[in-house]
């Protein structure tokens, strides 16, 4: 599948900041499954981006503005080719060892609930872990509900399954404590999702293509990935109980949210901040 | 297009970038050749520049051990070598004369000037002065040609065939002037950074003409892991097989764009490039081994190349 990605972080201050620094995580990597055919970023304001790999692997660029800054647009977008390979993830750029994925951080510290369920579902499913996530990754499905206003990104894997909803980012973090607490390496992973209704509705919408129209998306899509001995690296969506396929676009790893998060940054000065994301992915038509 | 077109612009390009690769070797191993060696041991520069090639059985089974004159008339000029230049030179012209109305007045001039050209050397007792004229009279009717096809062709899916057959070829050219000298790559305990060692490295680069593309990059004396990085990963270089990847995937592309469909060429030629640009010099050394990540890497090529007949030349 060929999939167009608009991705707009755009804030304004009501107050006029003096400096911004900015973190992102915004660039797709090629893997077995995903091939990067080409990607660009655009900040509305003089700087110079600088490209580094951290220590997942993940393409960062970072940036610094200076002086009165009344709003900051960032402009992620490109076109990606991908194939559905059952949610394998072969051939990625693979930096830290196997083994810094059992580390627990603190979106993602299980609390007692959260054992007692990860136990609960191991000792249904059993020893082979690709039965044991696909098995939990229904059973977090069914435990949680998909709720876009009940939680914000700072929310622990712990509070959300105690309150029983969340977001994908939510279920991706409760999917990875409960693995982890099992023993199995699982980590948080950022990306696109191209859901064809939504699509369809934004097409309609704005048909100049020009700008992002306002019926887009308001954020990424998030799963996670456990290691199976054999296959390696594997996929699993919790919040849509499948694994990925080809309408994923797997952008960056981390042991949580935060390692994974699109845009990080911090700002000197100013106040009144407003956080707008419009996120658009469509598939493309054949040029000729 | 038919695809005996295809067909044949593909292995038009294949066969000037292999004469173009054939004049390079020949070039580096007749400079390599003027090193001095120990009296007890053989010089192998000629045993070398038949295997990076790919002609050294044929030429051990006519002409037994290689000497300077027997290996360039074999790699030049003999018929009997269907990847002499002289053979490459008199496919390509032929192909290009079969779809002269898809060519530009150019690069037929080019090719079929090469070919005339070629009429006023042959083989026998070559000296060094000849050599280089006709060496870099080889070359630069390559340049001509690749050149007016860049600065004159349409870009269409006549364009997208020729590129290939050009990138597929370079491709497999680099991997194996590196395999064929990757003992010399490899650390030894006695003569490390030995003079030998130098020119033989800077043959190798020299082979691919990136020897001051290596002082650029790496403002450093020649070490045998940032040549092989060099070669392999840098896409800066447009010798490099991640170079040549990232013009077989985009080319490949543009195909299936055009065509409006996509088959097992296109997801090989992502998949072997995907993997070249998510490993490092390191891994390769270290985990793999240089040999077999080229052997591997050599197959993959092949493959590709069958990919692309299967779906588009046949």
């Amino acid at each position: 599948m060929r999939l167009r990605i608009q991705h707009e972080t755009a804030y304004r201050y009501a107050t006029p900041a003096n400096r911004a620094i900015q973190i992102l995580r915004l660039t797709p990597r090629g893997h077995q499954g995903q091939f990067v055919v080409n990607w660009r970023i655009d900040v509305d304001r003089d700087c110079r981006l600088q490209t580094t790999i951290d220590a997942f692997g993940n393409r960062v660029h970072s940036f610094t503005v200076d002086g009165r800054l009344e709003g900051l647009t960032i402009i992620a977008e490109g076109e990606v080719e991908t194939q559905d390979m059952s949610g394998i993830v072969r051939d990625q750029v693979e930096i830290a060892p196997v083994g810094l994925f059992l580390r627990e951080t603190p979106l993602t510290a299980p609390d007692e609930a959260i054992k007692a369920f990860a136990d609960d579902v191991a000792s249904e499913y059993g020893p082979n872990p690709l039965n044991l996530f696909h098995g939990l990754m229904l059973a977090i499905r069914e435990r949680m509900r998909f709720d876009v206003r009940a939680t914000d990104t700072g929310t622990s894997a712990a509070k959300a399954f105690a309150e029983g909803h969340g977001v994908c980012q939510d279920f991706a973090h409760v999917f990875i404590a409960a693995a982890r607490h099992l023993g199995h390496p699982a980590r948080y992973v950022g990306g696109y999702l191209f859901q064809p209704a939504i699509a369809q509705i934004q097409s309609q919408g704005d048909s100049s293509q020009a700008q992002i129209p306002a019926a887009a998306q308001d954020a990424g899509h998030a799963w996670a990935e456990a290691m199976v001995g054999g296959l390696g690296w594997v996929g699993f969506d919790p919040a849509n109980g499948m694994s990925p396929t080809d309408a994923y676009v797997r952008v960056a790893i981390g042991l949580d949210y935060l390692g994974a998060a699109p845009v990080r940054g911090t700002r000197y000065g100013g106040g009144g901040e407003e956080l707008s994301v419009r996120i658009l992915v469509t598939e493309t038509g054949r040029r000729r | 297009m038919l695809s005996r077109t295809a067909d044949t612009l593909f292995w038009l390009g294949r066969y000037v970038e292999r004469a173009d690769n054939a004049a390079r070797i020949i070039d580096a191993a007749s400079r390599l050749a003027t090193v001095p060696v120990p009296t007890a041991a053989r010089s192998t520069e000629w045993d070398s520049a038949l295997a990076a090639a790919g002609a050294y059985s044929a030429f051990a089974a006519r002409h037994g051990e290689p000497t300077r004159d027997a290996a360039i008339d074999f790699l030049a000029f003999s018929p009997a070598n269907p990847s002499s230049i002289r053979s490459c030179l008199e496919t390509a012209r032929n192909n290009a004369r079969s779809v002269r109305t898809a060519l530009t007045a150019e690069m037929w001039e080019a090719i079929n000037g090469a070919w005339m050209e070629l009429k006023r050397f042959d083989g026998a007792m070559m000296d060094r002065q000849t050599l280089n004229e006709f060496l870099s009279g080889v070359k630069e009717a390559c340049l001509r040609f690749d050149g007016s096809a860049y600065r004159t062709m349409l870009r269409n899916d006549v364009y997208y065939f020729l590129r290939l057959g050009f990138y597929l070829e370079r491709a497999d050219n680099t991997a194996r002037i590196l395999d064929v000298k990757y003992n010399v790559l490899l650390p030894h305990e006695s003569n490390v950074g030995g003079g030998l060692d130098y020119f033989h490295w800077a043959s190798i680069l020299r082979s691919v003409s990136a020897l001051t593309a290596y002082r650029w990059v790496y403002h450093d004396s020649l070490k045998p892991w940032l040549i092989a990085d060099l070669l392999i990963l840098n896409e800066q270089l447009p010798r490099s097989i991640s170079s040549c990847y990232g013009n077989l995937a985009t080319y490949l592309d543009e195909l299936s764009q055009a065509y409006g469909r996509q088959g097992p060429s296109q997801r090989t030629a992502r998949s072997i490039r995907t993997r070249i640009q998510n490993t490092s010099i390191s891994e390769i050394f270290q985990r793999r081994g240089l040999h077999e990540f080229l052997t591997e890497f050599i197959a993959d090529n092949a493959r590709l190349g069958e990919a692309i007949a299967e779906q588009y030349l046949a």
